[in-house]
């Protein structure tokens, strides 16, 4: 579905520094598969989503979503921003009907889909608000719903859950995962989470940082669907197992940057 | 109506609280975004009409905003990147002086070639304007005046500033009296003061004094309102704080709030300087034929029009050579509000 | 930050006293315009200064100018003027500030233009309209936009740069065009900018409009302020100076309604302590 190729980009930070954001990342996502992308902050992971969606350019490398080559922002990808990147000045129908809008569509459809949407993501009767008015976990619904009217193919999300309180994000992911268990599409989904990485997604993307690239990808092979036994799947012993795997590269990551960590015995094996 | 204006400032205030309505962090890629700390802290809660007191104007050219040069039309681009031109070309077309250099060139042309075709004894051209301007200068006639007008304009800003500055600290602090003072002061910023002269020459003449008085009420408003605002504007806590030291009101104002609201003050005395100016041409222009405004006058009256344009130059020269004094000086005491980037960026991301 | 964020409660003042916390209760606008305005009247009556009548000798001539007719015409002429400025700087300001907002090298080209302008005593281009375009309402209209149209320009193009990227980004990866972009991101978002810039605006065109008035004298209140100067009328000065205090307020008050239809979805994290 999504074939990344030796994709590489780098930037100039204001002091002159040219630092390697990613370098030479290779990626295949498969068909309605939901993979997790996990790395330490500053690893390049939302750049490597940026550029899967068509808002940044790269320096080498190709991306091809559904073998065609990725040159701009296109119908069949969505995004799902960190920061929600809701217009404050829309009410919360105008919001999600704003992809359809960009797209030409006719205004009744516009609202009978988005009315749908927002149903879905449990917001009815909030249509009217405004986004100033909505916690913050409420307006990534608001987000999820926006992305979804367009019926994308890729779902992209960018620490979607990231900016909301720990309980409203245990929700949000069991709603995703219903979400997604009912509608199937391809999901790239960026966290910095380790159980939410593991908790939702197919196989977990683990980056390293600097320059950014996939340092392993791990598969999740937890029972589907897990939206309903949220509980169990946390309790099971995969879950534990891989979760735990994962903060062991994650630690081997950051200390690497701690030299006097960087020599402690090799205790745990996985 | 005066429900209104009071609530004037809260709806400027708006401009300022535009980066709540934006709470996300992103904001760290435009420098020009939030009000940078301090730049102008007070103008939103108070700004009169007669100025850009608005914080993201002035922190417009402060800051430079040097971003990347936004990828204009069709969207953004992705795919692998083209290859840009680097050297030379690339880093003059970066920079603003060109452009700046061009505009220039495209108005003095224009000027040139309209002067040529439509001129006249009122419209020089523009070669003829510097060729009058330069010769201006070398004469007497222009230094007197300029004399003439700046005793008036020293006398009357610091006339404004002598009184500005307590009276609006002692606004900010004591809410009673500025709850009363507010009403005056929100018309007294509306009121066009030119409409004074007529009765100031009434009182004390065409002299010195009628300019000099007229300078400084000119001034003088915008002085009180920054000062109050940045009184007002103090941190509580910082004054919670001071006090859990045992500090009296006069620490307190001695330690807190007079450095606190210092920043803020300069503004207003910067934004004062530019008023003053004003209210120094306009009385010569309007009613008290003397001084620099005089002279544009007298060479209108002559049909000397490149002088005449040449003295404009001159003025507006000095209302800018003030204006980048003032600033640099504001830069210079207030220089606590400028963070480094690195920290503000911290600051920025924990929001 | 620290700054710019509002203080929520002003720093306690004097403690309260029974007199002040009576004061308190009063509505302080109303209150202290009628003691203003007593004030006025004691002064102007003990002082019996001929620059400063008292407040019922002015408004006594303010009906009787007003009877006359030479108030009524006189401000129709003024409005037109100010109307007229105020168009043009409104369509000017906001052509110019979006683009400078939206393209660095048109900021680069003009911004230190704008701001000198900006800065600069307006009145002193009086005369070079006055050659230009003679002693006539084109004059004075060009007066009113030298005042009101540079502020508009600066925020209107600080507004725009100050639109969140991630909006922009946001509607970019649904595909919008340039245009759509503009229209539904850029210009929404910078509404709170552009209409502060506006309200200066309108601030500065009224007292344009009376300075460029008072110059070229011809029509509107700022001839009658020059001729009430001149006759040694300051009842006179001080009628017509009522009107354009009650003309700014007027047209900042129109503006503010717009405003705050406008920009009703800023959050209200600060509140008017009045």
């Amino acid at each position: 579905m999504i074939t990344i190729q030796g994709l590489s980009k780098s930037f100039t930070t204001r002091s002159g520094e040219r630092v390697d954001a990613l370098r030479d990342v290779s990626l295949d996502v498969g068909e309605n598969e939901f993979l997790t992308v996990l790395g330490p902050s500053g690893c390049g992971k939302t750049t490597l989503l940026r550029a899967v969606a068509g808002l940044v350019p790269w320096d080498g490398g190709d991306i091809a979503v559904d073998g065609s080559p990725v040159r701009g922002p296109g119908p069949d990808r969505a995004v799902v921003f960190q920061n929600f990147a809701l217009l404050p000045w829309a009410t919360v129908l105008d919001n999600v009907a704003f992809g359809l809008r960009m797209r030409g569509v006719g205004r009744a459809e516009r609202a009978e889909r988005a009315r749908s949407l927002i149903a879905t993501v449990g917001l009815e009767g909030c249509e009217a608000k405004l986004p100033g008015e909505l916690s913050g976990g409420m307006q990534q619904r608001v987000g999820i719903a926006r992305a979804l009217t367009v019926r994308p193919r890729v779902l992209l999300m960018d620490e979607p859950f990231g900016a909301v309180d720990e309980q409203t994000r245990r929700l949000l992911q069991e709603e995703l995962l219903a979400i997604w268990e009912e509608h199937r599409m391809t999901v790239v989904f960026i966290t910095h989470s380790m159980e939410e990485a593991v908790l939702l997604g197919d196989r977990v993307a683990l980056m390293s940082a600097r320059p950014g690239r996939i340092a392993e990808i791990v598969p999740v092979r937890l029972p589907r669907p897990r939206s309903r036994d949220v509980g169990g799947v946390a309790r099971s012993g995969e879950y534990a197992e891989i979760t735990a795997y994962l903060w062991e590269r994650l630690r081997d990551m950051h200390a690497e940057h701690r030299p006097d960590r960087a020599h402690r015995p090799d205790e745990v094996a996985s | 109506m005066t429900l209104s204006i009071t609530r004037r400032s809260a709806a400027v205030f708006r401009a300022a609280m535009f980066r709540k309505a934006f709470p996300h962090p992103n904001a760290t890629i435009i420098p020009g975004t939030t009000p940078a700390p301090g730049a102008t802290p007070v103008p939103s809660t108070t700004t009169p009409p007669n100025t850009t007191a608005l914080p993201s104007t002035t922190t417009a050219r402060n800051a430079p905003t040097h971003r990347k040069p936004r990828r204009s039309g069709r969207g953004p681009q992705a795919g692998p990147r083209p290859t840009r031109p680097t050297g030379p070309l690339r880093r003059l077309l970066d920079m603003n002086l060109p452009y700046q250099l061009l505009t220039f060139a495209v108005l003095a042309t224009c000027w040139e070639l309209y002067a040529g075709v439509r001129g006249g004894l009122l419209l020089p051209g523009f070669a003829e304007t510097v060729r009058a301007t330069a010769g201006l200068l070398g004469e007497a006639e222009l230094w007197r005046a300029l004399y003439v007008s700046n005793q008036a304009l020293v006398l009357g800003f610091a006339l404004a500033v002598v009184v500005g500055v307590p009276l609006g600290t002692a606004l900010g602090r004591f809410r009673l009296l500025e709850r009363y003072a507010d009403v005056h002061l929100n018309i007294l910023l509306v009121t066009p003061m030119a409409a004074l002269i007529p009765l100031l020459v009434m009182s004390v003449g065409v002299g010195t004094v009628s300019r000099v008085v007229l300078v400084a009420l000119f001034s003088v408003v915008m002085v009180i309102v920054n000062s109050r605002a940045g009184v007002r504007q103090v941190d509580p806590a910082l004054i919670e704080m001071a006090r859990s030291f045992g500090a009296g009101e006069r620490t307190v104002w001695a330690r807190i709030l007079l450095p606190a609201a210092l920043p803020a003050v300069m503004t207003g005395v910067r934004l004062g300087l530019g008023r003053a100016v004003t209210g120094m041409v306009l009385v010569e222009l309007l009613m008290v034929s003397d001084g620099i405004g005089g002279l544009i006058l007298t060479y209108r009256g002559l049909l000397k029009a490149p002088q005449l344009y040449g003295t404009i130059a001159v003025i507006l020269a000095e209302a800018l050579l003030l204006g980048a004094a003032a600033h640099w000086a504001e830069r210079r005491l207030a220089r606590w509000t400028r963070p480094n980037p690195s920290r503000t960026r911290t600051a920025r991301s924990q929001r | 930050m620290t700054a710019p964020t509002p203080v929520e409660h002003r720093p306690g003042g004097a403690r309260r006293r029974p007199a002040a916390a009576r004061l308190r209760r009063l509505p302080a606008a109303p209150v202290s315009l009628a003691a203003g305005a007593a004030a006025w009247e004691a002064v102007g009556r003990t002082a019996d200064a001929s620059a400063l009548p008292p407040l019922s000798t002015v408004l006594d001539r303010l009906v009787e100018a007003t009877r006359q007719g030479t108030i009524a015409s006189s401000l129709a002429d003024s409005l037109v003027n100010l109307a007229l400025g105020l168009v043009i700087s409104l369509a000017a300001g906001l052509l110019v500030g979006t683009a400078m907002g939206r393209w660095r090298r048109v900021d680069a080209a003009l911004g230190v233009y704008v701001h000198a302008l900006l800065a600069a005593p307006s009145l002193v281009f009086a005369p070079v309209f006055f050659s230009l375009l003679g002693a006539g309402r084109a004059s004075i209209v060009a007066v009113v936009v030298t005042y009101a149209v540079f502020v508009v320009v600066v925020n209107t193009a600080a507004g725009v740069r100050s639109v969140p990227p991630h909006l922009v980004e946001m509607a970019h990866s649904y595909g919008a065009s340039e245009r759509q972009v503009l229209v539904r991101v850029v210009l929404p978002a910078a509404a709170p900018l552009i209409m502060a810039g506006v309200r200066l605006g309108v601030g500065r065109a009224v007292t344009g409009m009376i300075n460029g008035e008072m110059f070229i004298s011809v029509v509107g209140l700022g001839r009658l302020v020059t001729e009430a100067g001149g006759r040694f009328d300051s009842a006179g000065v001080l009628a017509v100076l009522l009107i354009v205090i009650a003309v700014a307020l007027a047209a900042l008050a129109l503006v503010q309604a717009v405003d705050r239809t406008v920009t009703r979805w800023v959050p209200r994290t600060w509140k008017e302590e009045r």
